[in-house]
């Protein structure tokens, strides 16, 4: 097998406070194959966003990674220099977030941020850089490129503008997109458009994706693989449809089971009970047990390990047994 | 049938005045330009039902909560609560008031953070001088918390004390506290995980059918819609579109719109079905398109839908709705 495009092993990330140190990630590895999209769902809270803050090495103090590796086609990209790092954002990984009004400059015209992006990235004169942005916002579906290139992101409406992230984000041709929620501040409708988009670019660029989102709609559409995160760990990850359907995981069953499914009307959603744990008071032992249908006394102890179960891997020892 | 229904509005419309300042528009000869948010919405709604409104942003799904309410006044449009007629430009009786109460999106922003939780809920009860004393106030306080599954003792807490999803059952306590029979719910469960909106969406369906609740349901989210609905009214542009019970509008959509909004809404069961591409987006609502305002996006659009609005006829404002389906390739 060739080498995938990120590889995570074992991270950790870390909080100093005043109050000691909260471990918001414990021990994360997955990793993404070129042209795969892998998905990463989870409740607020469950360190989705960080991993992707971590993989860009924009984490805000004082977070930091604590232990673990992240390896980029291969060479290893935590603990890089920021000069370094700057490089490969924008240039080898782009990244796309939820609102896309912060992410654009208001005072800029969309072109002159592409252009920016594209030439600093890529050893083009001005004159190209235009061309090379025009069939950009083409290529994201802009009426009109030419013309819409000079208009200021208000003049957007709020998918356009998410369109134009999309080619900010694709404009050096990355390996690898972050998309951190990219539909979730648009209306249905559009958010179909945008996820169309977004698998249509990194299928024919073979670009790898890392979607996060808490959609677990969007994920079925898009994903290949999908990876469940609880509480700063993987719960469960494995291919979209043995996840979707056949969850092992007793999290992910009850995240599955609470979906208000569109062609039943059941008089009552399945529940999981309580909230996710704050940082400061993460269980021991497995994480989810205070919630857990299944638990034993073995959950108190010890933190499971990843392991196959069904056609993905879960973390549970009693993974694959029907709540 | 005699018993009238629990909310009827007749041809709300409302519209709000967006035009530049007096002066600059004089300078530059503007002319006064106006938004028509809602347009000739009429539906009723029965006795512990829920009507759901669904529709995309700028749809006009909460100008219509909140003429309801009685927090905008309408510019049009009859509104009855239980047979009492409303007068939504002058406020209304302090006991339809009692009656009616809303719930937000943002449970963040609509509890004040420098309350305790047990004033936020006994805020109304003293409002509407509901509590003879302080010692029945709290015991009531503490009735409504472990109604909405908290613990009486969290009276005394603050709302930062509280996650997202224990927010919005504070808040949901609130607007029972006046013995409420209507709840206007805008987007309740939107900021919450899947997880909590869950256990939000059981809690009201349960309440509900306990006080024998009526409840005006916004959303986008089809598959909340389909949960919680007994009717549901597509609106789109500031119109309804469509209006059905919830079984016969998810099994057999309508009008264009409707369809086009079933078919956007990602599929957890992956069946592979081959998606409509959905066009366009929502148009500027100053100045909307001629005649129906969805011909645009519309599949099956033809010349009549550009020159004719169509009226809600039968649960549909479609000029083709009644046409063979088939008829549109994709």
């Amino acid at each position: 097998m060739s080498v995938p495009v990120l590889e995570i092993r074992n991270l950790h990330v870390d909080f100093k406070t005043r109050h000691g140190v909260l471990h918001a990630l414990n021990g994360i590895s997955f990793s993404i194959a070129r042209g795969e999209v892998l998905g990463v769902v989870g409740e607020s809270g469950a360190g989705k966003s960080l991993t992707g803050s971590a993989i860009i090495g924009l984490l805000e103090p004082p977070g930091h990674i604590a232990g673990g590796e992240i390896y980029l086609n291969g060479a290893r990209i935590d603990g890089l220099d920021f000069e370094s790092m700057r490089h490969i954002r924008g240039k080898k990984i782009g990244t796309i977030f939820q609102d896309p009004l912060t992410s654009l400059d208001p005072l800029f015209r969309v072109g002159e941020q592409l252009i920016e992006t594209i030439r600093t990235h890529l050893p083009l004169d001005e004159k190209q850089a235009r061309a090379r942005a025009i069939s950009l916002l083409a290529d994201v579906g802009i009426p009109a490129p030419e013309k819409r290139i000079d208009a200021y992101p208000h003049e957007f409406s709020g998918g356009m503008r998410q369109r134009v992230v999309i080619a900010l984000a694709l404009a050096a041709e990355p390996d690898l997109v972050i998309a951190d929620e990219p539909t979730t501040a648009l209306d249905v409708s559009v958010q179909a458009q945008i996820i169309e988009v977004l698998k249509k670019l990194c299928r024919e660029r073979g670009t790898a994706v890392m979607l996060i989102t808490h959609d677990m709609g969007v994920i079925a559409e898009t994903a290949d693989r999908v990876a469940v995160m609880y509480a700063g760990r993987v719960a469960e990850i494995g291919p979209v449809r043995s996840v979707v359907q056949h969850p092992q995981h007793p999290y992910a069953q009850g995240l599955m089971g609470s979906i208000p499914p569109l062609d039943q009307h059941p008089s009552q959603l399945q529940q999981i009970e309580g909230s996710m744990p704050r940082l400061s008071a993460i269980p021991k032992g497995c994480a989810f047990h205070p919630r857990c249908p299944l638990v034993i006394d073995a959950c108190h102890q010890t933190q499971p390990e990843l392991r196959a179960s069904g056609e993905s891997f879960a973390a549970c020892i009693r993974a694959g047994e029907a709540a | 049938m005699t018993e009238h229904p629990m909310i009827t509005i007749e041809g709300a419309r409302k519209v709000f005045d967006v035009s530049s300042p007096w002066l600059e528009r004089v300078l530059s000869g503007q002319p006064p330009q106006y938004l028509v948010a809602v347009d000739d919405v009429s539906l009723t709604i029965g006795k512990g039902k829920t009507f759901a409104l669904v529709g995309e942003s700028g749809s006009g799904k909460s100008t219509v909560a909140r003429m309801v309410t009685g927090l905008l006044p309408a510019t049009q449009g009859r509104f009855e609560i239980d047979g009492h007629n409303l007068d939504t430009k002058h406020g209304y009786p302090r006991a339809l008031r009692r009656r009616m109460q809303m719930i937000f999106q943002d449970p963040y922003a609509s509890l004040d953070p420098r309350w305790r939780v047990g004033d936020i809920i006994a805020e109304p009860m003293r409002a509407f001088d509901l509590v003879p004393s302080r010692h029945e106030e709290q015991l009531r306080v503490g009735q409504l918390l472990t109604m909405v599954g908290l613990d009486p003792a969290d009276a005394v807490k603050f709302p930062h004390q509280f996650s997202g999803g224990q927010r919005q059952r504070i808040a949901i306590a609130r607007a029972l506290a006046s013995d409420a029979d209507v709840l206007v719910c805008d987007e309740p469960t939107s900021a919450l995980d899947v997880s909590v909106q869950a256990q939000i969406l059981n809690l009201m369906k349960r309440l509900q059918k306990e006080l024998g609740l009526t409840l005006l349901f916004i959303s986008h989210n089809l598959a909340v819609v389909r949960f919680m609905a007994d009717v549901v009214g597509v609106m789109y542009l500031g119109r309804l579109v469509e209006t059905a019970d919830v079984e016969t509008l998810f099994s057999a959509p309508r009008h264009p719109y409707t369809k086009m909004l079933l078919d956007a809404v990602p599929d957890l069961a992956m069946t592979g079905r081959k998606r409509q591409p959905v066009q366009g987006e929502i148009p500027n609502p100053i100045n909307p398109p001629s005649g129906c305002t969805f011909h645009p996006r519309c599949p099956l659009a033809q010349d009549v839908c550009k020159e004719k609005t169509p009226v809600l006829k039968n649960g549909v404002a479609c000029h083709l709705a009644d046409e063979p389906v088939a008829s549109s390739k994709a």
